[in-house]
């Protein structure tokens, strides 16, 4: 971490101390998000902070005991500084958006967020965040993980040709950038799964308590390639380029005019054709040939029913 | 000699309980800093101190030293402090909750400094089913011009590919869809767009004073990047058995009509043009669309193309 950071963090603590008289290193550590050590070396410089030219009398005064403080003589900084432009705009965009989700379990994050876009003047005018509710199945599934209740999916696979049969013990839920995640063991293939809410086509509660519990930490899903993946190399023109967003791209190649060279992996190449067709010709597979002639296929299929003799019955 | 951090801090409190603007030398005999070496370095350590804090948010204000014409430095208490903010030790329990929930992305610091003298948060019982993660990093480049104001330039990839020069008055960013946008008066077109960050190819730069511009009092951001809906259009579909669940959570509705060959047929709101029409591709031979003729005609067009490029790819 840099100095301007730690200074921006003493500023700060100077006053949270205060307020705190007898606040311990975790607990500060704590609401600061950095280790102990740091708040300890903090600590030590402050006991130096204050007005150096007019001799002793006027530095800060740090007591420790044990692991509490008691800070004395720091009136010059009784209240923090204000928030930058950037911090005031992160802190606004995140709890704003944990508030759309959390509303009911979380009651009181909607008045604060209040209280602190007034506070820092960011205003809904200024940033916001629009949240999508997610889908019909949320409500359910949320409550499954609040009262630990093991949930029955209809769950349409990447691999799978129609929505299949899942016993899960739900874990958590999780957004990331907007899409809706489900966490939890998956009791069919006796492992942890995620499965991403838009391909669940139904959902049903159990009374069976969960079996499985998550551990401790939980980590957000990712996309974990295995080892006979199909390396798959796509070509996207400027407007297909929402695909690099939408796959677990490996590597990008710019190309003349604005489009890109993409190279990604995938378990699941007919899930893939259909991503490919979505593009409506703003993608093109480049490689395998295997996965071009499934896109094409796929079109050709589609096309059938609106050819002259399908409409004629 | 003395740490940095230390000599920064301690700057900043000499120059709070300032009452007067306190010129170099002034500052030298409060404090002992600045003092050894040449005038000259010991002026740019200090420009370097300054410029420092002032990336921090201290307001360090430059003015003339009265009945001189030295230049001397303050920080205005009102323009440093964050007045007391209002908050109940639930909505501080809630609040941190909220920014662990979002790791580092949420700024701990700024959460430190809004509840620096609030009262005590409780534990809060229950783990939140639901997990959050935004990468809000994006943001940085226009947070300051947004804040304050400031007209900016910046090149923008449009949607063609083609780069452009754009200059604007930035309004505020919205986040939607895993993307980042920021809605700004575009001054060329002297219309309201929106941009998103990451086509953006470099770092906006200021092009006018903070305060410059007002934004309109109707404007709505969100509105603004959501683009044309049309939801008045009802999308008639002819749908193979598998494929119904997917209409379904979409909001569409068995009507209980089949055709002659037994598809059942199926009604969805329709919301946009374009994203309907790739979300219908994305269905592949599992529908029909019916209706209306326009987004028939757009599904039709979309498969040919794909076949005839998907052709010409593999005989390649």
């Amino acid at each position: 971490m840099s100095a301007p950071d730690d200074v921006a963090r003493m500023l700060t603590l100077v006053p949270w101390v205060l307020h705190r008289p007898g606040a311990s290193h975790a607990e500060i550590a704590d609401a600061f998000g950095v280790d102990v050590a740091t708040v300890r070396r903090d600590l030590e410089h402050l006991d130096f902070c204050g007005l150096p030219g007019l001799g002793g009398g006027d530095l800060f005064e740090v007591t420790t005991v044990g692991d509490r403080v008691v800070l004395r003589m720091a009136d010059e900084l009784a209240r923090p500084l204000r928030p930058t432009a950037r911090e005031a705009m992160r802190l606004v965009l995140t709890v704003d958006a944990v508030a759309d989700l959390l509303d009911e379990e979380l009651p009181a994050l909607r008045s604060a967020v209040t209280k602190v876009r007034a506070a820092l003047d960011i205003p809904e005018s200024t940033a916001d965040v629009v949240g999508s509710d997610g889908p019909g199945t949320r409500s359910t599934l949320r409550d499954a993980v609040r009262d630990g209740r093991r949930v029955r999916l209809a769950y349409q696979g990447r691999t799978d040709p129609e929505p299949m049969d899942r016993e899960v013990d739900p874990w958590a839920l999780h957004v990331v950038d907007g899409s809706w995640y489900l966490q939890g063991h998956d009791h069919g293939a006796d492992d942890r799964r995620t499965f991403r809410l838009d391909r669940i086509a139904s959902v049903e509660a159990t009374e069976t308590p969960v079996r499985v519990l998550a551990p401790d930490h939980l980590e957000p899903p990712r996309y974990v390639p295995g080892d006979d993946d199909l390396v798959v190399v796509l070509d996207v023109s400027p407007r297909g380029r929402w695909l690099e967003d939408a796959l677990a791209v490996d590597a990008v190649e710019e190309q003349e005019g604005g489009g890109a060279r993409l190279e990604l992996r995938t378990d699941a190449p007919g899930w893939l054709a259909r991503l490919v067709l979505m593009a409506a010709g703003e993608a093109t597979v480049v490689s395998p040939p295997s996965l071009a002639e499934e896109v094409a296929a796929t079109a050709q299929a589609a096309l059938a029913w609106y050819e002259p003799d399908a409409a004629a019955w | 000699m003395t740490p940095k951090v230390e000599r920064l801090v301690n700057l900043t409190v000499a120059l709070l309980e300032a009452r007067v603007p306190l010129t170099l030398a002034e500052l030298k005999r409060r404090t002992g800093y600045y003092a050894s070496g040449d005038p000259a370095s010991a002026r740019r350590m200090f420009e370097r101190d300054k410029d420092e804090l002032r990336r921090l948010g201290v307001p360090v204000e430059t003015r003339t030293v009265p009945h001189s014409d030295e230049q001397g430095y303050l920080v205005p208490r009102g323009r440093y402090e964050l007045p007391d903010v209002d908050l109940t030790g639930e909505e501080v329990a809630a609040l941190a909750l909220a920014v662990r929930l979002t790791g580092t992305q949420g700024t701990p610091l700024a959460l430190a400094k809004l509840a620096a003298r609030a009262p005590e948060a409780p534990d809060l019982a229950a783990t939140p089913t639901t997990r959050v993660e935004l990468r809000a990093d994006p943001v940085d480049a226009v947070a300051d011009a947004v804040v304050q104001r400031v007209p900016v330039r910046f090149t923008y990839r449009r949607a063609d590919g083609g780069e452009a020069t754009r200059t604007v008055d930035p309004y505020g960013v919205v986040q939607r869809r895993a993307a980042w946008y920021l809605v700004a008066r575009d001054h060329d077109r002297d219309a309201v767009r929106a941009f998103r960050l990451d086509r953006m190819r470099d770092v906006p730069v200021a092009v006018a004073d903070a305060g410059s511009f007002e934004p309109p009092d109707d404007l709505d951001i969100a509105d603004a990047v959501s683009g044309p809906q049309d939801p008045g259009v009802e999308v008639e579909l002819a749908v193979q058995p598998r494929a119904s669940w997917a209409l379904a959570i979409r909001g569409g509705q068995d009507t209980g009509e089949r055709t002659p060959d037994g598809r059942a047929i199926w009604t969805l709101p329709g919301l946009h043009p374009v994203r309907d029409r790739s979300f219908l591709l994305g269905l592949g031979p599992d529908v029909e669309v019916r209706a209306p003729e326009t987004l028939r005609q757009a599904v039709i067009d979309a498969l040919t193309t794909v076949a005839a490029g998907a052709d010409a790819e593999v005989r390649r």
